[in-house]
């Protein structure tokens, strides 16, 4: 299991800060998750049936995930025979080095790719670079955090956080030219000129896989900037990551999940381009690649199968739960030290990487259920995340303050008398701190930070209401 | 024992109960394709021209030619074409006929301003064109020059994505394409921009058949 990095409770706390205190970041964040959950909104409205879209979803995965041994053979099956070459990889090492040997054999030093949440997953860059092989990103997006060297942002929107004066500084230093940072079309016309070379230059294209269907041994690919169709044509070789979990049994369950991916994500009916890949360029064909390679990586997945996590392997990556999460949409990608963010990250990341690497992303959500509302495929973030934080407890990951503030809780709230009594002391307590209904703590004495907790109201809720009571007879 | 029996092994283990739903059934009901698909398309920053027939497309062709002032153009071979003599009724424009002209198809199409395809199929619901790889037909004629322009009979067009999977014979070219607009991209501060690696302009010409 190896962990792209780590996410105690302080590390957080501090990368969480760092971007709630960046107006810059806090303002694009808030602009790009609205804007996508209103589009997200209004596609789905349009539709006839998408609430029985959504259950019909849900089953599919659920049952093609109960088979799911079946379906990735018959996948390997029908792409062996359209003449892809199918590779297993238990998980991200074992991919990286299947990829990188393919590269070296064939002399290859330098590799187009899309955007990919798999080899992020699998930090196949950080493989290629370390192999002597350059690789290029080709989204708009993932290349400008690639410049930058950082992660993705958002599931589907890598480089939210940049600005366009940014973006500028990065291109006129790639391309030695003065870029002005208010012309977006023109710095999207220099990447356009600048990528067209490596399109052709690479010897190697990478890919993802947003759907394997196993009755045609097809990769779907989706994208809005045609990076896919260039990649997956241009370069000799076509290299595809992909989790063993994206299997679509036929095109009868690939295209309701194509019904509900882009919606769910940009609020786009379909994306711009949905391609089919189906083995290397024909005989009878002008082009496409002499080979192509499937690496399925599994890096944890098959042992969730059958397990209470089991339904987080359903997620097919739309980002819908990021932009309607309300810790992500204050905390920002890079807060949860991982690819994966937002509720499907804090699930997702300890299941792959390990729990005690990523000790506080169970914790980091309110549980308003907001995620599980918007998911296409319905799964129940919560529920998960609860499982988690109780798999904390009892193998002792949490850390002690919180073990003893959590069981101080649960015993004070555990009976009437001692609630009262604990509440009333703590009212007496917080006397010297209050201002205008606000606590005041020093800095030691406060748990949050820079953040003041509001006080304990002057009565407790349950004498409140006591007194109504009085006054309805 | 190898990656492969490891994964598949693990997962025999854990079968559980698997009946698939039925197909699901469009529920769309559009009275006019053309018009849903014209819509849908103009909404995305696609372009839509319509004409009476075949002869009336070829206007529309022509007229974007001249608007663009074209001079090398890559057009995918289609019977639909055959009685069409491009460079007769176009002498200023260098075509490329996949299939039949000799050369590198791809460092032409690379040069060229404009390419020209025949939609297989259309989906109304998502004004979407269907392109594919094939005898006479290349996935660079929709994808390298700036310019791209779709033929598309009006007797292709198809509800949306589930009558097309339905009528499907499911045996795919190596490359199958849905274009659903210009390529764009928003991804320097959620602004808007065409024209990131395909074509910047995407021209769908209906016509009646």
């Amino acid at each position: 299991m190896t962990s792209p990095c780590s996410t105690n409770m302080a590390q957080f706390r501090s990368r969480a800060t760092i971007a709630i205190e960046d107006i810059q970041v806090q303002s694009a964040l808030d602009g790009a998750t609205g804007r996508f959950h209103i589009s997200h909104d209004k596609a789905l409205a349009e539709m006839p049936d998408s609430a029985e879209m959504r259950d019909h979803l849900k089953a599919i995965r659920s049952a093609t995930l109960a088979r799911l041994g079946e379906h990735l053979e018959n996948f390997e099956r029908a792409a062996v025979a359209a003449g892809s070459q199918v590779h297993w990889a238990t998980d991200g090492t074992e991919a990286n080095k299947i990829i990188t040997k393919l590269a070296q054999e064939r002399g290859i030093d330098l590799v187009a790719k899309t955007k990919s949440m798999a080899t992020e997953e699998i930090r196949l860059n950080q493989a290629f670079l370390e192999a002597g092989i350059e690789p290029v990103e080709t989204d708009l997006g993932e290349w400008i955090i690639q410049l930058v060297e950082e992660p993705p942002y958002h599931i589907i929107a890598p480089a939210i956080h940049k600005t366009r004066g940014q973006v500028a500084e990065m291109f006129s230093q790639v391309t030695g030219q003065d870029l002005p940072a208010d012309d977006i079309p023109r710095l999207t016309a220099v990447a356009r000129q600048l990528l067209r070379e490596k399109f052709f230059a690479a010897s190697m294209g990478v890919t993802g896989a947003n759907i394997g269907v196993a009755e045609t041994g097809s990769i779907v690919l989706v994208t809005n900037e045609g990076n896919a169709e260039m990649v997956t044509s241009l370069p000799p070789i076509h290299v595809v990551v992909m989790g063993i979990e994206k299997i679509a049994p036929t095109w009868d369950e690939a295209a309701p999940w194509l019904a509900l991916l882009a919606r769910s994500a940009t609020g786009q009916p379909l994306s711009i381009y949905t391609t089919v890949i189906t083995g290397p360029g024909r005989v009878n064909e002008h082009e496409g690649p002499e080979e192509v390679h499937i690496v399925l990586v599994d890096n944890q997945r098959s042992s969730y199968v059958g397990t209470t996590y089991e339904e987080v392997l359903q997620c097919i990556r739309c980002g819908a739960c990021l932009n309607i999460c309300p810790v992500y949409r204050e905390a920002g990608g890079h807060a949860y030290g991982s690819p994966y963010s937002g509720p499907i990250g804090a699930v997702i990341s300890p299941l792959l990487f390990g729990l005690k690497n990523y000790e506080a992303l169970p914790q980091a959500s309110t549980l308003c259920g907001a995620c599980l509302d918007v998911c296409p495929v319905r799964i129940d973030l919560p529920r998960m995340l609860l499982e988690l934080r109780a798999d904390e407890a009892e193998e002792n990951i949490s850390p002690r303050s919180l073990q003893f503030i959590e069981g101080a809780a649960a015993y004070a709230l555990g009976g009437e008398r001692l609630l009262g009594w604990s509440s009333g002391a703590l009212r007496l307590l917080q006397k010297p701190f209050v201002k205008d209904g606000q606590l005041n703590l020093p800095k030691r004495l406060n748990p949050l930070g820079k953040r003041q907790p509001p006080a304990l109201a002057k009565k407790p809720f349950r004498q409140l209401w006591e007194e109504e009571e009085k006054n309805w007879d | 024992m190898s990656a492969r029996d490891e994964i598949l092994g693990r997962l025999r283990k854990q079968n559980g109960e698997a009946s698939l739903p039925a197909p699901w059934r469009s529920r769309r009901q559009f009275t006019d394709l053309a018009a849903r698909f014209s819509e849908a398309l103009t909404a995305v920053k696609g372009e839509v021209r319509r004409a009476a027939d075949l002869d009336g497309a070829l206007e529309e062709v022509a007229q974007i030619l001249e608007e663009i002032k074209a001079t090398r153009g890559i057009v995918d071979d289609d019977p639909l074409l055959d009685k069409i003599d491009l460079a007769k009724r176009w002498p200023d424009v260098n075509w490329f006929t996949v299939g039949r002209n000799e050369g590198d198809l791809r460092q032409f199409a690379a040069a060229a301003d404009v390419g020209i395809s025949i939609a297989e199929a259309a989906l109304a619901e998502t004004g979407s064109v269907v392109v594919s790889s094939g005898p006479g037909r290349s996935r660079f004629t929709s994808l390298l020059p700036p310019v791209h322009l779709a033929l598309v009979p009006t007797s292709r067009l198809t509800p949306d994505i589930f009558t097309w999977i339905a009528g499907h014979d499911r045996q795919f070219p190596s490359s199958l394409t849905l274009i659903s607009g210009p390529s764009k991209t928003a991804d320097i501060e959620q602004t808007m921009a065409i024209g990131v690696h395909g074509p910047g302009r995407f021209v769908a010409i209906l016509y009646e058949s």
